[in-house]
């Protein structure tokens, strides 16, 4: 039998799915579709960050690297060895996934602010690369990549491109979902813990994070390679942009990064904020200063981020628990005649 | 009592660590019998704790080797060290503070295969009923919903020792067990460890505690400035000079 709370979850899913599902239809012009296709983009790569992220407590700040890289491999192969769309964004995912498993094992041998370096660094340097081989990427001219349905118009594409991008957050999702419920999750929940402390129990720390890395980049690469499909256009400048990794965390941060849905929420929140700044203030660079605000505001006042804040606000409504010291006297006589009394009414006063 | 012959389990040779200038292991050539409870002594800062570390593979020694079963494990990582049978606790208790009691012993658990790696810890899985026993071994079972950092320290010491259970070590190596902890968790853990070692299971025991050493050891190691100084029974290293010495300066 369904609790009402889970029934409650299950009928809020599901409007919320058939809501964006009919996005398409209900959006009321062309350029609303469009930013909805990217806080769709935005909420993928930040629920693709919440991989390692959220799992092992690793904060990578260069996470656009393997949108970009995916980006550009997509790009690269249809345009200059003339493979079929679709095939280069699978087939460029996978390169990436490739090189993400030797940049993994060398960046997650650090931890804490030095990994958050290595991940910068990486993403500073494919800039550079990806803006100094101009001859292949075009560099700061860009990389025209050709459409994968050059028949449609502009809100048709965008509404294709809103339905692919929205299978590939619910790939994300049920991933992230299937993991976080796993023996596998509950072990990389113990890293994100206590790293040292999980190496001791015997659990294969770094293997572990590796495939999580790894897992992350190859979704991030699979989002930007449906970035150049839809965008049909690349720039090192913005699919490198640090400024893009550090959306893709704050996001998380903002919705909560040990929730599934905490990315999803944060990139709403941020997405369709910034874009509303960006339409109401153009070039001013408003957008930035309150996201800045916004991310001051999350790390004061809801640090695990507004999904947790919610839910314990409301759990204060809720019938209050009894805390573990408060005993009955029955309980008491009981735990005497098990031979427990002795340690719990020691504790009690610690 | 296990007999002196018992095969020896855990042996390090000439094992050295440095820090800067500080030896904080200097030649430690030291043998653990299987089967033991055996304690490592001595006053603060003679070099036990990072002695610990070098054979759990925490910290990488300069020099030495250390052998398990006869099989060398220096530098190897922690969990391929845990893997080997090596079970081990933390000077200054740690657990999972976020995670429940039970998901804290669950964690520990190996996945015998990648479909369980993949699969939900279901209710009734034997991981599960195996953490429960545990639970109940060590009297946390009526906290197992509660989030670890919300239990009194003694009850996270004994969570902790769950946890190591859990992964199933032959040798159990405890940093400090009674160090914070009130008489009664003392009690418990003491008869813990006893009930665990007469299942055969080999203890190694860093503590401060003297009379817990003392009633609870078959071989005591008395380490200062970095080194075994003397080794033995406990009633031969009470009466040792030299420990005296080590201990009181006399």
């Amino acid at each position: 039998m369904l609790s009402v709370s889970r029934v409650v979850r299950i009928v809020t899913l599901l409007v919320v799915a058939v809501a964006v599902v009919t996005f398409p239809q209900w959006a009321p012009n062309p350029y609303i579709l469009s930013a909805g296709v990217v806080v769709l983009i935005y909420a993928t790569l930040s629920t693709s960050w919440n991989f390692v992220g959220g799992f092992t407590g690793y904060m990578s700040i260069g996470h656009a690297a393997w949108f970009g890289l995916g980006a550009y491999g997509t790009g690269l192969l249809i345009a200059r060895l003339d493979i079929p769309s679709f095939a280069a964004l699978f087939i460029s995912a996978a390169i990436v996934g490739l090189i993400a498993i030797p940049v993994g094992l060398a960046a997650l041998r650090v931890r804490g602010i030095s990994f958050v370096i290595v991940t910068v660094a990486l993403l500073l340097v494919l800039q550079l690369v990806f803006q100094g081989l101009a001859d292949l990427t075009g560099g700061s001219q860009g990389l025209v990549v050709p459409r994968p349905f050059p028949d449609l118009l502009r809100p048709e594409h965008h509404a294709v491109f809103f339905l692919i991008f929205t299978a590939l957050l619910a790939v994300n999702l049920v991933a992230w979902w299937a993991i976080d419920r796993s023996r596998f999750g509950l072990r990389l929940k113990a890293i994100r813990e206590d790293e040292d402390k999980a190496q001791a129990l015997g659990i294969p720390t770094r293997a572990y994070k590796l495939s999580m890395f790894v897992v992350s980049g190859v979704l991030a690469a699979l989002a930007g390679g449906l970035y150049a499909l839809w965008f049909g256009d690349l720039d090192p400048i913005f699919v490198f942009s640090i400024l893009f990794s550090v959306y893709a965390v704050l996001m998380a941060l903002v919705g909560g990064i040990r929730h599934l849905f905490g990315p999803v929420l944060g990139a709403v929140i941020v997405g369709v904020g910034a874009e509303f700044f960006k339409a109401g203030f153009g070039d001013t660079q408003l957008h930035l200063v309150l996201t800045g605000g916004l991310l001051a505001v999350v790390v004061l006042f809801m640090p695990d981020g507004l999904i947790p804040a919610a839910r314990d606000l409301i759990d204060r409504f809720r019938p209050q628990q009894s805390s573990i010291r408060e005993v009955t006297v029955e309980q008491l006589r009981e735990a005497e005649r098990q031979g427990n009394a002795g340690i719990d009414a020691q504790e009690v006063g610690k | 009592m296990t007999d002196a012959t018992d095969p020896q389990v855990l042996a390090t040779f000439e094992l050295t660590k440095s820090f800067g200038g500080v030896r904080a292991v200097d030649n430690a050539t030291v043998a653990f019998q299987a089967g033991r409870i055996n304690a490592v002594i001595g006053p603060n800062g003679s070099g036990k704790t990072t002695f610990f570390n070098c054979i759990t593979g925490m910290i990488k020694p300069d020099s030495g080797t250390v052998e398990y079963r006869g099989r060398p494990v220096t530098g190897k990582s922690p969990d391929r060290i845990a893997s080997a049978g090596i079970g081990r606790s933390f000077q200054l208790c740690r657990i999972f503070p976020q995670m429940t009691v039970l998901e804290n012993v669950l964690a520990a658990a190996r996945p015998a295969n990648i479909g369980a790696m993949l699969r939900a810890p279901h209710r009734r899985s034997p991981d599960v009923a195996r953490a429960r026993d545990l639970l109940v071994r060590v009297g946390l079972d009526h906290l197992e919903n509660s989030t670890a950092d919300r239990i009194s320290y003694g009850q996270q010491k004994l969570l902790e020792l769950a946890g190591v259970l859990m992964a199933d070590p032959e040798t159990i190596m405890l940093d400090e067990p009674a160090g914070g902890v009130n008489p009664a968790v003392i009690d418990r853990l003491a008869s813990l460890i006893l009930d665990l070692n007469a299942e055969g299971r080999t203890f190694i025991i860093v503590e401060h505690n003297m009379s817990l050493v003392m009633s609870l050891s078959h071989h005591v190691v008395v380490f200062d400035r970095g080194r075994p100084i003397v080794e033995g029974s406990p009633a031969m290293v009470q009466a040792h000079p030299a420990v005296l010495e080590a201990y009181l300066g006399v």
